[in-house]
């Protein structure tokens, strides 16, 4: 039997951590989400010198008390599933914020090794760092990495078998708070130590207390012996309020920056020319007050076309791919209702879905290509003060502006958000930035009812509505449902470093590979619903009637373009007749008095609902059912047709585009939405976004009639 | 008088004296490191004025004027 240690990696953001995760256990690992969040969970496992290696990496963390989720994820993965060596990941060119978090774990005493990283780094800037004396005062062994160049990794395993083996064991330090503090944790730590109810490192658990967490409170306050804790907590307090003017919290983290402090004294020394580094050059221009901005914009739009444009192409392979195997399947399956249900429904509805996989993973590659650069937190800097006034994070940008594309990449690129309130509301206001697929219902409806001149302001216009309306929301939203969930600004600009191509791509393979399962599944289910709604039931005797009709034009030898003519229609007028009595087509018309203030006949109901399945087909669908109205023989023109009916007019275009604008997303959305959130929070997203559209509908319709006739 | 991190111009140096007891945002600052006796250097603003950028610990951190106004510091003369 192999001998199986279970490593952790911590570290903060941008130490190199992933990378070093990466290097040791290199394609062999597993992506899924953290339970209960949704945040990625990385595990992979290595063989070596007999030892069979599995790794965990903890989500970056500067901290581990509990004000974000990862830190939270950080600190109950190694108290609770008790890691046997957590390694501890340390940027070497900038140690001093670094070792926080490792003092913190030597607080929990659990053996830690840290991978003092970036070592070349150290060495090109010139840094001298005494590792045996750190070594000392940390209590753990410290081993000089560079993941991305593959150095010093072989050590690391080494001194991860000797500490699980217990060889050559480094005497663990402790850190030694100012007089008062160490008292009083001093006693509260022999009183848990007595309770054998309360599990977890005790002298640990004193510290939390007095550092005011409210997890360890809330795991404590209700045993009986925290009537004898309390008085303790309370007499502290006001001896460390009566001598120092704060509290125990902020004492303690002094004390620790203290301890660093000398920590840093004793054992680095900065060889350092003070000069500008590139870092600062680069900014100096990226993100200086004049070019801030305009570079921002500049950057946001090549990702966009980096996205969109590049992605058509492979999309149209795909596309095709899918044309080629329907056709396929069509004629080789036997009856004509399998047929239907296997290529219009289940791959119509799942070959959907896989079209997008080119634009997310591409849309991924650029942003973690910018996360990777750095500049993704630059770009939150220069656009924090917009998104701010409206109660979002800087980082709500980038999502926002990748829903012009699709929603689904931009629901998922707001996994970069850390606060559940700012991500909740900015997939929230997702929809209200138009997407692609709406673009065709725009272009038939201001072409239809509007001279050439006026399109592309009109067109424009559409947009800049869903962009105010969605701040508008923004701002409700977030002051109604999260009300002080706010996430603080306080971030890290990292210097820029050029991301390696591997974490590039495994960055895009896992999100394609979470998309396709989670939307697989549901889609497939969906795409059946719809098909049943949009097919049944029939009648049957009068299609075979048609289709009789149909069939004796065909048996006449040669046809006549009249003939042929006559054939589409008749063929058109069955899908048509089905559709108006499908489920569908029946609810199109039972909602008909609810739309009717908005202009809308059951026919653009019909659609409107069939839109759901996919905006695009909101334009289908009306084509299908006008396409009945038709003069026989006339070339089709949809947008003549519409514009020459009745029941349309330009009150009602615009009514219609800003409904379509802004009811509930395509189904392939809506169900990462509900991946990303619950059920619950999908159902309001529901009915939120179709009563937005339908409120907003009914004014715009309103003042449109009163400005046209 | 006392200052405040935010009312700093772009070069200016300063060391922290107290940060204010303003809830959860408090704990996030004091793990960024801002604690009292910390040397800041401001690095610059962002385009719309806000947030700022500061050099802490040999590393460069942003923060808006809501939680630089808690922070304050005294000036330094170099």
């Amino acid at each position: 039997m192999k001998k199986k240690i279970v490593i952790a990696l911590v570290g903060n953001p941008n130490s190199g951590k992933t990378s070093l995760f990466n290097e040791l256990v290199g394609s062999n690992q597993k992506v899924g989400n953290w339970a209960g969040v949704t945040i990625e969970k990385y595990e992979g496992s290595l063989e070596y010198k007999g030892y069979t290696i599995k790794v965990v990496d903890l989500p970056g963390t500067y901290s581990l008390t509990t004000y974000t989720p990862e830190e939270l994820i950080a600190r109950n993965y190694i108290t609770e599933a008790n890691p046997d060596v957590v390694v501890d990941v340390i940027d070497g060119s900038n140690l001093e914020r670094n070792l926080y978090l490792t003092l913190q774990l030597m607080e929990l005493e659990t053996n830690i090794i840290v991978a003092l990283n970036m070592y070349d780094e150290i060495e090109k800037q010139n840094i001298q760092i005494n590792i045996k004396q750190l070594q000392q005062i940390l209590g753990s062994h410290v081993i000089p990495t560079s993941a991305t160049k593959n150095k010093g990794l072989h050590s690391l395993l080494d001194h991860v078998i000797r500490v699980y083996e217990a060889d050559i064991v480094i005497a663990k330090n402790k850190l030694y708070f100012r007089e008062e503090i160490e008292e009083s944790l001093q006693k509260i730590k022999e009183i848990i130590l007595k309770q054998p109810n309360i599990e977890g490192c005790a002298s640990w658990l004193a510290i939390k207390l007095l550092e005011n967490d409210e997890m360890i409170y809330q795991k404590l306050n209700k045993l009986p012996v925290w009537l004898r804790i309390e008085p303790l907590l309370k007499a502290t307090i006001q001896e460390i309020e009566l001598k120092y003017q704060t509290d125990p919290e902020v004492a303690i983290t002094e004390d620790r920056n203290a301890f660093i402090r000398g920590a840093m004294e004793e054992t680095v020394k900065f060889n350092r020319v003070i000069k500008k580094s590139l870092t600062d050059r680069i900014d100096s221009i990226l993100i200086n007050r004049i070019l801030g901005l305009p570079v921002f914009f500049i950057i946001m739009w090549l990702v966009f076309q980096f996205t969109f444009v590049m992605g058509k192409i492979p999309m149209h392979w795909i596309a095709s791919s899918v044309t080629v195997f329907s056709t396929w399947i069509r004629a080789l399956l036997p009856s004509e209702i399998l047929k239907s249900i296997i290529v219009d429904g289940i791959i119509a509805g799942v070959g959907g879905v896989i079209i997008f996989l080119p634009n997310i993973v591409l849309l991924f590659i650029a942003l973690s290509f910018l996360e990777g650069t750095g500049y993704m937190a630059r770009a939150a800097f220069v656009v924090d003060k917009i998104m701010h006034k409206v109660g979002l994070h800087g980082k709500s940008f980038i999502p926002l502006i990748t829903g012009f594309g699709c929603s689904i990449p931009a629901i998922m690129a707001t996994r970069t958000l850390k606060n559940r309130g700012d991500r909740v509301v900015t997939m929230l206001i997702i929809p209200f930035m138009s997407c692609g697929a709406k673009l065709p219902v725009y272009i038939l409806l201001i072409g239809a009812f509007f001279p050439p001149e006026m399109a592309g302001s009109i067109l424009f216009g559409v947009y800049v509505f869903g962009v105010v309306l969605g701040l508008i929301m923004a701002k409700i939203l977030k002051s109604v449902m999260f009300k002080n969930q706010s996430e603080p600004f306080v971030m890290e600009l990292p210097p820029y470093r050029m991301p390696t191509l591997r974490y590039i791509l495994l960055q895009a393979k896992a999100k394609a590979y979470m998309y396709l399962r989670k939307a697989g599944s549901i889609i497939l289910i969906a795409s059946l619903i719809i098909w049943v709604a949009s097919n049944y039931p029939r009648d049957y005797k009068s299609e075979n009637l048609i289709n009789s009709e149909i069939s004796k034009i065909h048996s006449s030898q040669t046809l006549t373009e009249e003939e042929s003519e006559k054939i589409k229609w008749l063929e058109n007028k069955v899908l048509a007749q089905r559709t108006k009595e499908s489920f569908a087509g029946r609810l199109g018309s039972m909602i008909e008095p609810a739309i009717k203030p908005l202009g809308f006949d059951w026919r653009i109901g019909m659609s409107l609902i069939a839109g759901v399945a996919g905006k695009e087909l909101v334009v289908s669908t009306l084509g299908t059912i006008f396409s009945l109205e038709e003069p026989k023989g006339k070339p089709f023109n949809l947008a003549n047709l519409i514009k020459n009916d009745k029941g349309f007019n330009r009150a009602k275009a615009l009514s219609l585009m800003v409904f379509v604008l802004l009811y509930i997303p395509c189904l392939a959305a809506t169900a990462i939405f509900k991946k990303e959130t619950s059920w619950k929070m999908t159902g309001f997203f529901a009915v939120y976004t179709v009563s937005t559209a339908w409120l907003a509908s009914f004014i715009v319709y309103n003042i449109a009639n009163l400005l046209f006739t | 008088m006392k200052i405040c991190l935010a009312q700093l111009k772009v070069n200016e140096k300063a060391v922290i004296t107290s940060i204010e007891n303003i809830g959860p945002i408090r704990r996030r600052l004091l793990d960024m490191g801002l604690v009292k006796g910390t040397q800041v250097l401001v690095i610059r603003k962002a385009p719309l004025g806000d947030p700022m950028e500061i050099l802490i610990k040999g590393y460069n951190l942003s923060l808006r004027k809501d939680e630089a106004n808690h922070i304050f510091v005294a000036r330094i003369n170099d």
